[in-house]
């Protein structure tokens, strides 16, 4: 069980969410390849450790939240709201963002 | 020609006295003529608006006016509760105070304010509540939007009695009803009346 900490309402429960999934998808420019558009709505990486994704707070404020989440062990690094670049833990980078397929 | 009724999802509840409830423990009752309204913020007015109407917007906490009760619900959106009568004109005259800086969409057949008031009432709550509503965690003016008995509810503390109001979609109403008052059963709150 996650304790969600959304940035308007405060921690809250995740039976108040809804995960919505990869937050480092970027959508391919609109004159980008069949290939990269495919790529961009259907596949997705399954990574063990950090992952920034997207939850919904829908029983909430229903804003969209960025969360740094360890797949592994669950444990929630930071949380942002949907315009913020959350870095990952031991780095002072941004998250790492999936790269654009070649088109 | 059929003649369109008014039917409030939760009409046949009988009204109870608080002093009844004290010895349970728990009182239970149905706020009638009420004025709701939910209002929207344009990009970038949110202070603008909230200076209009004299309300914050800080989450978690109700601003009290003269005439209404604003609770935040998001960034730039709030809900505003009347004790005027539906039709009285609030959710107009809110519309024209803030015509140009956010929108107004009228509520009040949309929800049903349910009063929760007794020694026992923050015992009752959390049985479904997953907020702490511990009285050095929330106390008067608290409020938030949480999912109670799996219905979105939106939840005020309106004193440290405590008293809670509780407003559900109208739709929801009667599934939650009936299971708030089923478990206030446990202690002591007994139904009476018609349809319970």
């Amino acid at each position: 069980m996650h304790r969600i900490d959304c940035p308007w309402c405060g921690t809250r429960d995740e039976a108040e969410f809804q995960y919505q999934g990869d937050a480092t998808v970027v959508r391919p420019d609109p004159d980008a390849s069949e290939e990269a558009f495919f790529r961009y709505v259907y596949l997705r990486e399954n990574p063990k450790g950090w992952h920034t994704e997207w939850w919904h707070h829908v029983g909430g404020c229903r804003q969209w939240v960025k969360v740094v989440r360890n797949t592994l062990t669950h444990e929630i690094f930071a949380t942002g709201r949907a315009q913020e670049d959350l870095p990952l833990p031991g780095t002072r980078a941004k998250p790492r963002r999936r790269t654009r397929p070649k088109q | 020609m059929t003649e369109f009724q008014t039917i409030h999802p939760l009409g046949d509840v009988p009204p109870q006295s608080v002093e009844s409830g004290d010895t349970s423990g728990i009182t239970l009752n149905v706020r009638h003529e009420i004025s709701m309204v939910q209002i929207f913020a344009r990009n970038g007015r949110e202070m603008e608006l909230a200076k209009k109407l004299n309300i914050e917007g800080v989450p978690g906490r109700a601003s009290e006016t003269r005439s209404f009760t604003a609770f935040p619900l998001a960034p730039g959106q709030w809900m505003l509760v009347s004790k005027n009568a539906p039709g009285s004109g609030f959710g107009t005259g809110i519309a024209k105070k803030l015509k140009g800086i956010g929108y107004v969409s009228e509520q009040s057949d949309s929800r049903v304010c349910i009063r929760v008031s007794g020694s026992q009432a923050r015992e009752l709550l959390a049985r479904g509540c997953r907020l702490d509503l511990h009285q050095s965690v929330a106390s008067k003016g608290f409020c938030a939007q949480t999912p109670m008995a799996q219905v979105g509810v939106l939840l005020h503390q309106v004193n440290d009695g405590p008293t809670y109001d509780l407003y559900v979609y109208s739709g929801f109403a009667r599934s939650f009803w009936e299971w708030l008052a089923h478990t206030a059963g446990q202690f002591g709150y007994s139904r009476g009346g018609r349809g319970h």
